[in-house]
């Protein structure tokens, strides 16, 4: 039987800020070319789990490896090079700078390379807003168009792993579904992605597979369609 | 090329400026400092402007530097231009001390710390007798005059000196502004969180341009010393007319950008000057009090500061010149 090396491997993970735990004992499995949501209610811990991915989060133990490569011996910074592309919470965009500079920061720590004008074509053509604002300072986009900055300059990177955070959180419902139509363009491009959402219809729409998680704890596991039908799941989240 | 030509026009008026002045003078002394101030804001503009921490305490580092250079002259005999480099690596080792712990803290929390780091270097150089004088001061010793020695008859070399250092010091705050470092440094200032997630090393980056600026504005400690000939620890390590005052010209002139220092320095060094000049004879801490209303009718009437005047007046003439 030949197991191939998991993307992400969280086991037994406990996170937290100051003295407090915030994650108890997560884990969580993904292979390369998934797409998995996390799903849950406010301050259950989705955020803090692709923070503690990223480093952002001072208090980490347990197992935390990225492509085979211990994420917690490695600092924020290094984290974006190993090929982990962190799209935070609210509409993070650099204000005064341009589209153009917003995403050309996004390949900062890919400095050699010479395609980043390409990749800033691909970008225009999943967002043609983007293409439209190239030159506008981003402070000055609506907050749908900043989103798409900020997934964009995420994907300059060419990640192995896309992280999202609330990438919907306060749009208007034809922006999120045009976002979502963007996400499942960029994992069928081959990108994995690991997607926290508050709503938890339009995640498992989206996502394959997925985690429920509820004050800190995963509850419930499994594929979209089960959780969907899941009476907990519908009582608790779709508010069926 | 173009670009050169006022730059080229600025440095050779100020050039000329001391020529004019009486040589034995008030102004030239005046002129002098005004410079000096002007390379120190531009020193704190770095840690000021490009990493948006407001420091309350580059007199540590600016006394350092002063000291540094005055007790190896007085003790071995070193000349102060070696002294300069000297004062500038402690002052860099402690920009770098303070800056480790205080770079985490945003905003007031920052600037109440650097001001407590600032006053306890000047607590320090006041108990420190043994090394410093203590309360008493120091004079720099009297050697025969010569570049080589950095020792001078009269204000004219010490008004040249002091432009040189402002345009080196201008040179390397526009080097980082326009570079690499200028660019994470904004990515930062506008957003930190968003900086951290595309691989920013954000203490890194601080923690840098903190050293840089304390080295620079210690360095500028031995050129003031050179011109006061005599300081204590409560001149140049204080708070008020160091430390806040670097920050008040960079504020005022505005900061962030390589004018904004100079044209505070030329505002708030001769106007401070001036007012004392024509008040302190008639009724003293009026010049404080009419110089306080001046400040706030600026800050009011620019927020920015001076360099959006000269924006302002680019724009009017850009319209005149359409106009004709």
């Amino acid at each position: 039987m030949t197991t191939s090396q998991p993307l992400l491997e969280i086991k037994r993970l406990n996170a937290g800020y100051g003295g407090i735990d915030v994650l108890h004992d997560i884990d969580i499995e993904m292979r390369e070319g998934e797409f998995v949501c996390i799903i849950g209610a406010n301050t259950a811990g989705k955020s803090t789990i692709l923070r503690a991915i990223s480093r952002l989060v001072p208090r980490v133990r347990g197992t935390l490896r990225f492509n085979g490569v211990d994420l917690t011996e490695r600092a924020a910074h290094e984290v974006p090079s190993l090929g982990i592309a962190h799209v935070p919470e609210g509409r993070h965009v650099f204000p005064d700078m341009s589209v153009e500079e917003n995403l050309m920061l996004g390949a900062f720590t890919a400095r050699a390379s010479s395609d980043l004008q390409q990749r800033m074509e691909r970008i225009f053509d999943l967002f043609p807003r983007t293409r439209e604002r190239r030159s506008q300072l981003a402070g000055t986009l609506s907050g749908g168009e900043q989103q798409m900055v900020a997934v964009g300059r995420a994907l300059m990177l060419q990640p192995k792993l896309l992280l999202l955070d609330e990438p919907s959180h306060g749009l208007a419902p034809k922006v999120v579904e045009e976002m979502h139509d963007a996400f499942v363009k960029i994992h069928r491009g081959g990108t994995s992605i690991l997607l926290v959402e508050q709503s938890v219809g339009l995640a498992l729409d989206v996502a394959a597979r997925g985690y429920v998680l509820d004050s800190g704890r995963i509850t419930l596991q499994g594929a979209s369609a089960e959780l969907n039908e899941n009476p907990a799941v519908r009582a608790a989240y779709l508010g069926i | 090329m173009k670009r050169w030509i006022p730059i080229a026009v600025i440095v050779l008026a100020a050039a000329a400026v001391p020529l004019l002045l009486n040589p034995t003078g008030y102004w030239i002394r005046v002129f002098t400092f005004t410079l000096l101030f002007a390379a120190m804001a531009q020193a704190w503009n770095l840690i000021g402007g490009l990493a948006n921490q407001l420091s309350l305490g580059h007199a540590a580092f600016f006394g350092i530097g002063a000291y540094t250079s005055t007790i190896l002259l007085l003790k071995f005999g070193i000349s102060p231009w070696l002294g300069m480099f000297a004062g500038g690596a402690l002052g860099g080792v402690a920009a770098l001390i303070i800056a480790i712990p205080t770079m985490r803290l945003q905003g007031h929390y920052f600037a109440l710390a650097t001001l407590a780091f600032g006053e306890v270097a000047r607590v320090i150089a006041n108990v420190w007798t043994s090394l410093t004088g203590g309360p008493v001061g120091l004079s720099v010793p009297f050697v025969p005059p010569g570049f080589a020695a950095y020792s001078f008859k009269q204000l004219l070399p010490h008004a040249y000196i002091a432009l040189i250092a402002l345009i080196i010091v201008t040179a390397i705050f526009e080097v980082i502004r326009r570079g690499a470092m200028g660019y994470r440094l904004r990515a930062i200032r506008e957003n930190a969180a968003a900086a951290e997630v595309i691989g920013i090393d954000t203490t890194k980056v601080k923690l840098q341009t903190a050293v840089i600026s304390g080295v620079l504005i210690a360095m500028l400690g031995t050129l003031y010393a050179q011109v006061a000939v005599f300081f204590d620890p409560d001149t140049v390590f204080n708070a008020m007319s160091i430390s806040i005052r670097v920050a008040l010209i960079a504020i005022i002139g505005g900061v962030g950008t390589a004018i904004g220092p100079i044209l505070g320095a030329l505002f708030i060094v001769p106007v401070e000057e001036l007012m004392n000049d024509l008040f302190s004879a008639g009724a003293a801490g009026l010049s404080q009090l009419i110089f306080g209303v001046i400040l706030i009718v600026v800050i009011l009437w620019r927020p920015r500061g001076l360099v959006t005047v000269i924006e302002a007046l680019r724009t009017w003439l850009r319209g005149k010149g359409a106009q004709s």
